[in-house]
């Protein structure tokens, strides 16, 4: 999945530049300005699970690190549950979104390109990441043993 | 029960899930989820969330934070700060802290192309501890002062800080960034002054290192014409209406890696490095402003932010007092939670406070991030203590103790900007009418 995310990211760079350079010509790529959205959306979801399994997202740890062990594993094992909560909550609702997009016929404005792929995209990494979370709960389960 | 009650059990929500060790994104997320479900129902909240995440992960606005993310990373991993270090070095090492002073203005001139304020610690820490060890300088003077200087390029544009201010507030990230210009010199000048003053009061803390030849140091200029150009052309292009600021962060980037290449620094392990530093770094900025989006739609509602400016507007008392009281909010809080996510989370609710008290959102921009910078080095949550600490391997303790000076100057400059906004809208004020 980091794969995608950093082509994604490499790719809308790229893309960009040569949208710029070409631009100078009167030559500009069109639709950039919605592919590069589309590729934002696939860079920065596809990148979610890498973060959390390497513990990328921000939190604070200032109460729990003064918790005894047994604690921490109590309130490391909520905090999981909770971030499945609302992973799942985004995963179920963007897949429906998704499907809302695909009745109506949402497509991007300039090239026309329906929406509801990146949306169901959304979804299924939202729900990589509740596996994520879930594993991360046995494997630091694991390590407390 | 009223919207201001909800409002407040939300807020009190909110920290408690932090206090539980919650994500902070993820946290915003559920809080503002549960708001939104009480007050208008779930089905609306369901809707809201999936909405909030859809449009800010594929927004094109958005897409400029990877971008500049990049720009920063791969100057890191492509040694850019090597050669504008050995420059500053040339033209400094003689004299007494020099290496130190040499490090401020090497670290300025990265600021240039890097906005990222950890990267820079870590960057600096790599480079210039060594050299400083070489010639006997204190490590409280060497790790202070590289944890410090990381935290310039917060104010200096291209800051990621600035860029995700401007998006909050829908301020131009143009104006912010020039904005940030002449502030983020004086800071660094502070930096500059503070190690003089410190090496002649005692100079065995940073002893004199070699005098270069005038030779020696004009060829080592090279590296920092070309970072000085880049800095045009992203800055400048992005002033003149030229380039959108996705569009600036992408040719700098594209700049930078050719910059890299032709000096031979950069390779594809180095580059694939650099964009996987980006992901993450821009995963999780991302999902702090998805987190603060539907937290913010909650706000909205209940119209928290406009309540807490009312209230504070109430108190009988001097407009500055209530910027001071703002301030000591963000200090406070940026203690307990990493500074950019308080900034995150606090933003939307002090800016119609701001606005309504009479003050330019650009200059704000400037104070708020002044304060990040002081916030990044103040203990507990000083994260470039804890990058330095980690990468030159001396005790946390040691950085700190090196890092107190430069925090008084820095309180000295966020003082005088506050009273002269001037020195902070002049240049926006003078470019972009």
């Amino acid at each position: 999945m980091y794969v995608i995310a950093g082509c994604a990211l490499a790719g809308s760079m790229f893309l960009t530049v040569a949208d710029v350079i070409l631009r100078t010509f009167k030559r500009p790529i069109l639709g950039t300005y919605e592919l590069v959205g589309l590729l934002g959306a696939i860079t920065i979801a596809f990148a979610i699970p890498q973060t959390t399994r390497v513990r990328g997202h921000v939190l604070m740890d200032f109460v729990t690190s003064r918790l005894p062990k047994a604690g921490q594993m109590v309130l490391y094992v909520l905090t999981r549950l909770l971030a499945i909560a609302i992973f799942w909550i985004m995963a179920s609702n963007l897949w429906s979104l998704g499907n809302d997009y695909k009745k109506v016929g949402e497509v991007t404005l300039t090239l026309q390109l329906p929406v509801y792929p990146i949306a169901w995209c959304l979804a299924a990494c939202c729900l990589v990441e509740c596996i994520v979370l879930l594993w991360d709960i046995f494997e630091h389960k694991g390590a407390q043993e | 029960m009223t919207f201001g009650t909800i409002g407040l059990l939300v807020i009190l929500l909110l920290f408690g899930l932090f206090a539980l060790g919650l994500e902070i994104g993820f946290a915003m997320a559920l809080a503002g989820f549960i708001g939104f479900a009480a007050i208008v129902n779930v089905d609306a909240a369901l809707n809201l969330v999936a909405k909030d995440i859809y449009s800010v992960l594929s927004s094109y606005g958005f897409t400029v934070i990877p971008m500049f993310v990049l720009m920063g990373q791969v100057g890191a991993s492509g040694g850019v700060a090597r050669g504008l270090y050995d420059s500053a070095y040339k033209f400094l090492g003689h004299v007494p802290g020099g290496l130190a002073i040499g490090t401020v203005a090497a670290a300025t001139a990265f600021k240039a192309i890097c906005g990222s304020s950890p990267a820079t610690a870590a960057t600096f820490a790599t480079i210039a501890v060594p050299e400083m060890d070489r010639y006997n300088y204190d490590k409280r003077l060497s790790c202070g002062t590289v944890a410090t200087v990381g935290t310039l390029g917060i104010l200096i544009p291209p800051s990621v800080v600035l860029i995700i201010y401007g998006i909050l507030t829908e301020t131009s990230i143009g104006r912010l960034f020039l904005a940030g210009i002449v502030p983020g010199l004086m800071i660094a000048a502070s930096f500059a002054i503070t190690l003089y003053g410190w090496c002649k009061v005692n100079p065995e803390l940073g002893p004199k290192g070699d005098r270069s030849t005038w030779r020696e140091r004009f060829a080592s200029l090279p590296p920092v014409l070309g970072v000085i150009i880049i800095f045009i052309l992203v800055v400048g292009g992005l002033m003149q209406g030229f380039f959108t600021p996705t569009e600036a962060g992408s040719v700098g980037t594209f700049a930078v890696l050719l910059l890299t290449l032709a000096k031979r620094d950069m390779n594809m392990k180095r580059f694939v490095q650099a964009i996987m530093e980006t992901l993450r770094i821009a995963c999780m900025v991302i999902m702090l402003i998805a987190g603060a989006t539907i937290l913010s739609h909650f706000f909205a509602v209940t119209r928290t932010p406009y309540l807490v400016a009312t209230w504070l507007e109430s108190l009988e008392v001097h407009r500055m007092v209530i910027m001071f009281i703002i301030i000591a909010v963000y200090l406070i809080g940026g203690s307990f939670i990493e500074d950019l996510a308080f900034l995150i989370v606090a933003t939307p609710i002090f800016l119609p406070v701001v606005l309504k008290l009479g003050y330019d959102p650009v200059w704000f921009g400037v104070i708020v991030s002044v304060v990040t910078m002081i916030g990044v080095i103040l203990p507990p949550m000083a994260i470039n203590a804890f990058v330095v600490s980690g990468v030159a391997r001396v005790p946390v303790s040691t950085v700190y103790s090196g890092i107190y000076p430069y925090i008084i100057g820095m309180s000295l400059c966020l003082v005088i900007l506050l009273f002269f906004p001037e020195i902070s809208l002049w240049l926006p004020g003078m470019f972009m009418k």
